[in-house]
């Protein structure tokens, strides 16, 4: 087991500093990096810089990471939220308001008890055609449907 | 502290005006910081990657990135600092894509070793030391693959200590850990090149 003094092996590590490349390797390196520059601007596309630039910027705020993390999360998370509700659609807003108006008075009326009824509602509402349900009032007034009759029965 | 690495300490004023140049949209001044730091860099990437050609490489794309960036430097480290801590992080990155298959592709060692103190006493006192028994080609090689057997994470910490000089506190803020972490680092790292270079005695 070797032991803890480590003096022979630091000393050999520091020779390593004496590895070089050839002198004029760094007399090149500065004309290399300007052609690299130049050949990165033709090939990159502008989307990537502007990322890394943003990375770069975060990189150097003093705020931990974890809280703009956070931050990012929250914000992205309230534009979820507002842009679902701003999305989701509305059938009664997709149909002009008195029809809106007039379905919403017919479920309450399919609601009703039917004993409470008048006699010729009961024989209306118990055709079970899918004409009937789609059917809109003939006449609404004040926004309440007045017939659902079509006009040849007047 | 190396006289090299306190001598890129002592000028932070003399790096933050060529970084409010190069800020301003003169690309001269980033020239000069290119050109300054690029030896030290070229020590921090060759010694963790053991490879002159991928040096090269990464360090273009250390520069490159760092101008990049220079516009979110703010100044709340040293560019020294700031630059290093870029280096480090990329050639973390791109030894992890490497993986273990890599092969050595070492620079001369430089002719001045002749004459250096520490090499003359290393090779003329100790009875049973690896430099004695070994060419300095085959030494170079052991050496450098006895680091490689370190974890990057440990090879950065003994490349920035023991081959360049740094002090605790300094690599502390490049790596962004704590100064007992690095010296904890340190001390593994020691014991593990210590007993692969026992390997190679005893060969």
């Amino acid at each position: 087991m070797p032991d803890d003094n480590f003096d022979e092996l630091q000393t050999l590590l520091r020779l390593k500093r004496y590895e070089q490349p050839p002198p004029e390797y760094f007399q090149s390196f500065l004309h290399e990096f300007h052609r690299r520059q130049r050949a990165e601007l033709l090939r990159q596309p502008l989307w990537r810089i502007a990322w890394e630039r943003t990375v770069a910027f975060f990189a150097e705020q003093t705020a931990s990471r974890y809280a703009y993390s956070a931050a990012v999360a929250a914000v992205l998370l309230c534009a979820g939220i507002t842009s679902m509700n701003f999305l989701k659609p509305n059938d009664r807003d997709l149909q002009p308001p008195s029809i809106a108006a007039a379905q919403s008075a017919r479920l309450d009326l399919d609601n009703r008890p039917r004993a409470h009824l008048p006699d010729y509602f009961k024989e209306f509402s118990s055709r079970k055609t899918a004409s009937v349900a789609s059917l809109h009032p003939r006449y609404v007034m004040d926004t309440r449907p007045v017939s659902y009759e079509p006009s040849s029965s007047f | 502290m190396t006289t090299e690495a306190a001598a890129s300490n002592a000028v932070p004023n003399e790096d933050n005006a060529l970084i409010a140049r190069t800020q301003a949209g003169d690309p001269s001044a980033f020239d000069v910081l290119v050109t300054k730091y690029s030896p030290r860099l070229y020590g921090l990437v060759y010694n963790m990657t053991s490879n002159h050609e991928d040096t090269n490489d990464l360090l273009q794309d250390i520069f490159a990135k760092a101008y990049r960036a220079i516009n979110g430097f703010r100044g709340k480290s040293s560019f020294y600092t700031w630059i290093h801590s870029i280096g480090v992080n990329m050639t973390i990155n791109f030894l992890k894509k490497r993986g273990r298959r890599y092969t050595l592709s070492l620079d001369d060692v430089d002719a001045n070793i002749q004459n250096d103190k520490e090499f003359i006493e290393l090779t003329s006192n100790s009875t049973s030391n690896p430099v004695r028994e070994a060419d300095l080609g085959e030494l170079q090689q052991r050496l450098n693959e006895a680091m490689m057997r370190l974890s990057n994470e440990h090879r950065a910490v003994v490349t920035m200590f023991d081959i360049q000089g740094m002090p605790h506190a300094e690599i502390s803020k490049i790596l962004g850990v704590s100064e007992g972490t690095v010296r904890s680092r340190l001390f593994y790292a020691h014991r593990q090149l210590q007993n692969f270079l026992e390997e190679f005695r005893k060969k």
